[in-house]
């Protein structure tokens, strides 16, 4: 059950990512409308952080194209947010907090410009938001998986954007600590925002999106959390995979062709 | 001792165009390095130094001169080739990095000494001296190396201080710098360039077989000190142009001693003292901080005794002897006796003759800990489903752990329970 809408905010066409010769994404094609809490979901290696990757344009899809706010994601950067995974960073780095959150500051389109005093100010503001203040001076090393996690929030947070993409932030979080994040979003999304969080935990989907996602390497379901989540959608999901089509992948990598003609 | 005057006096002219261009040489290299360390590039760094040493060759055969600047073109343009390949064999082969680093540092260091052999054997006077690139020659440089050594260092820092937001950003989470639609490519390709660069101009005081050692060592030494990258940059630009400075005075006062090894051996004495003794996770600060821990648990252990005892016949004051302490509780006698003198200068115990009795600030402290110890002992049954007989061993090491606030909470969640699982009450505060 695919659910495409007017006006989306996000919009996959057909997309298609290759990763060494194994398909990552297979013909994923949704429209997602404003202003919406949006999970993600799906088993491991289903093809999620690539689906979000692909989205701010990290990697090259072999066909298909993403656009955000109708247009080119190179043209809407600014107002967009990407939160990594946790693990996707060496927190040995020589940072501490507040440089780490300020760098959401950091302008792309002027690589000389110094960080201002309002500069400053807003990243304060988006460390109080996460309640970190406690650890501003801290090197990011030292702090727990869950502060880490917040840092990464705070980033985002000062970036201002209108559009916040996470990737799994919940993944080694004390469930404290995934309460008040989802409290977070929650409010940020009441304020106009769109946020779009990829989830493990099915237990807390229900309460926790309004939009969700369901994929498999493809697209299973796109549409409102009532009329996606159900049993026979979720048997799609995780029951097993696809059996002719994961013949086809194996195919595909092991011969080394190319998924796409040119 | 005039020798040491006269060096750092810059008496001789020569002199302080060699202190001049080994300051010059030693800071690029360390500003380069902090971010090739961080990178985790350290030995892509010796690689790329090995791969200098044909390009050095062969802009000699080809120029006939030892002019630096040429010599600086080759060796850029083969430490960047070098750099290439490595790359090319890792991401585009079946080598791993780890064979493709290998590989490429001993195809190229072999050319190139095949190359500076026939330099040598050729005849041409003007080569005297370019074997010097193998171990450095820091102390025969002259006005033009200065010069251009100035020329070109000033270059590199300036760069990397122009761009350091951006680098440290592109450095600590590549994936997020592209998603902000930073350049990460561009930057990444320019720290390439700066980190060949800096190669190419430190070989020239330390030679290529060390030359990674200049690039890394200041910024690994650094990292034992601070933890913010600003700090870094600074501290591993003071221990480059030290060592420097120190390795270039000893080869001048000595005849005969290298220059190159010289540096680099003052340089790992910075860095392993660092790794000793520097205060971010230095090896000390670690003993010390366990050790600190370890006296802590045994006078709270000693406390604890007394306390018992005096829970025993309900007489907290009564001075005991060594041996009644050991009764209760073995504590060897060395530490035993340790403990009990600080603890005694501290005020927590009161000694009469060869016996110990609590003051008051010590009969609190013993009874803070085992209030601890039963609370927590009462929360792994309770909470935690934990039989009786298995929780003894596990409060025994969280009672030295758990802070007064979490002391705060255990209380609220056991509600005033009064006794422990063995039955032994927990002494709450009046």
């Amino acid at each position: 059950m695919i659910k495409q809408v007017p006006d989306p905010v996000l919009e996959l066409h057909n997309l298609t990512v290759v990763y060494e010769s194994k398909p990552a994404l297979w013909n994923v094609d949704y429209t997602i409308p404003e202003n919406h809490l949006i999970g993600v979901v799906g088993p491991n290696g289903s093809g999620k952080s690539t689906m979000l990757k692909a989205l701010m344009g990290l990697v090259k899809p072999s066909s298909g194209y993403a656009h955000v706010y109708g247009k080119e994601i190179d043209e809407v950067r600014q107002r967009i947010a990407y939160v990594p995974q946790r693990n996707s960073v060496d927190w040995d780095f020589p940072v501490n907090v507040f440089d780490a959150v300020l760098m959401g500051r950091y302008k792309a389109n002027n690589l000389f410009r110094r960080v201002s005093k309002a500069d400053k100010e807003i990243a304060m503001e988006a460390i109080k938001k996460v309640q970190l203040e406690p650890f501003v001076k801290r090197q990011i090393s030292q702090l727990s998986g869950g502060q880490q996690q917040r840092v990464f929030i705070a980033r985002a947070l000062a970036q201002e954007a209108d559009m916040y993409l996470l990737d799994e932030p919940f993944a080694g979080v004390d469930a404290a600590t995934e309460n008040s994040i989802m409290s977070l979003l929650k409010e940020m999304n009441a304020n106009g925002k769109t946020i779009l969080v990829v989830h493990h935990d099915l237990q807390s989907v229900k309460d926790y999106f309004d939009w969700l996602l369901l994929m498999n390497t493809r697209l299973i379901a796109s549409g409102p959390t009532e009329e996606v989540f159900t049993e026979d959608m979720l048997q799609k999901t995780y029951g097993g995979k696809l059996n002719i089509l994961s013949r086809v992948v194996e195919i595909i990598e092991k011969q080394g062709h190319p998924i796409r003609e040119k | 001792m005039e020798n040491f005057i006269d060096f750092f006096m810059l008496r001789d002219p020569n002199v302080a165009w060699v202190v001049g261009g080994i300051i010059c040489i030693t800071a690029a290299a360390a500003i380069v390095g902090t971010f090739t360390l961080l990178r985790k590039q350290a030995l892509i760094g010796d690689a790329v130094s090995h791969a200098i040493l044909p390009g050095v060759c062969l802009a000699f055969i080809i120029a006939q001169t030892k002019n630096p600047m040429i010599l600086l073109i080759g060796a850029t343009i083969s430490g960047w080739l070098g750099l290439l390949a490595i790359n090319y064999l890792s991401d585009k082969t079946k080598l791993k990095g780890d064979a493709a680093l290998g590989l490429v540092l001993s195809v190229f260091y072999g050319l190139g000494i095949v190359l500076l052999t026939a330099i040598q054997q050729s005849g041409n006077a003007a080569q005297a001296g370019l074997d010097k690139f193998l171990f450095g020659k820091a102390a025969a440089l002259v006005r033009d190396d200065a010069i251009t050594f100035a020329i070109f260092s000033f270059v590199l820092i300036t760069i990397v201080f122009l761009f350091y937001q951006p680098f440290k950003l592109v450095v600590f989470d590549k994936d997020y710098a592209l998603a902000k639609g930073l350049p990460v490519r561009r930057l990444e390709v320019l720290l390439s360039i700066l980190t060949v660069s800096a190669i190419a101009l430190g070989i020239q005081a330390v030679g290529v077989v060390l030359m990674a050692a200049l690039l890394i060592a200041p910024a690994a030494a650094a990292r034992y000190w601070t933890n913010s990258l600003s700090w870094m940059l600074v501290l591993s630009t003071v221990f480059a142009i030290l060592a420097g400075l120190i390795g270039t005075y000893i080869s001048y006062t000595v005849p005969r001693m290298p220059t190159g090894p010289w540096i680099v051996s003052i340089l790992s004495v910075f860095a392993l003292g660092s790794i000793f003794l520097g205060r971010k996770k230095g090896l000390l600060a670690r003993y010390l901080n366990q050790r600190f821990h370890k006296e802590k648990m045994l006078k709270e252990n000693i406390l604890k005794v007394l306390w018992h005892l005096g829970e025993a016949d309900q007489n907290f004051e009564a001075f005991r002897s060594v041996d009644q302490m050991q009764e209760r509780r073995f504590i060897p006698l060395p530490q035993l006796r340790r403990g009990s003198k600080k603890l005694v200068l501290e005020g927590s115990l009161i000694r009469k003759e060869q016996k110990f009795a609590l003051s008051p600030e010590g009969k609190e402290e013993g009874e803070r800990i085992i209030r601890i110890h039963r609370m927590w002992e009462l929360y792994l049954t309770t909470h935690m489903n934990l039989p009786a007989d298995h929780v003894h061993e596990d409060a025994e090491a969280i009672e030295h752990v758990i802070t007064p606030e979490i002391e705060a909470e255990l209380a609220k969640v056991l509600e005033g329970a009064e006794k422990d699982p063995h039955a032994s009450p927990i002494p709450y505060k009046e």
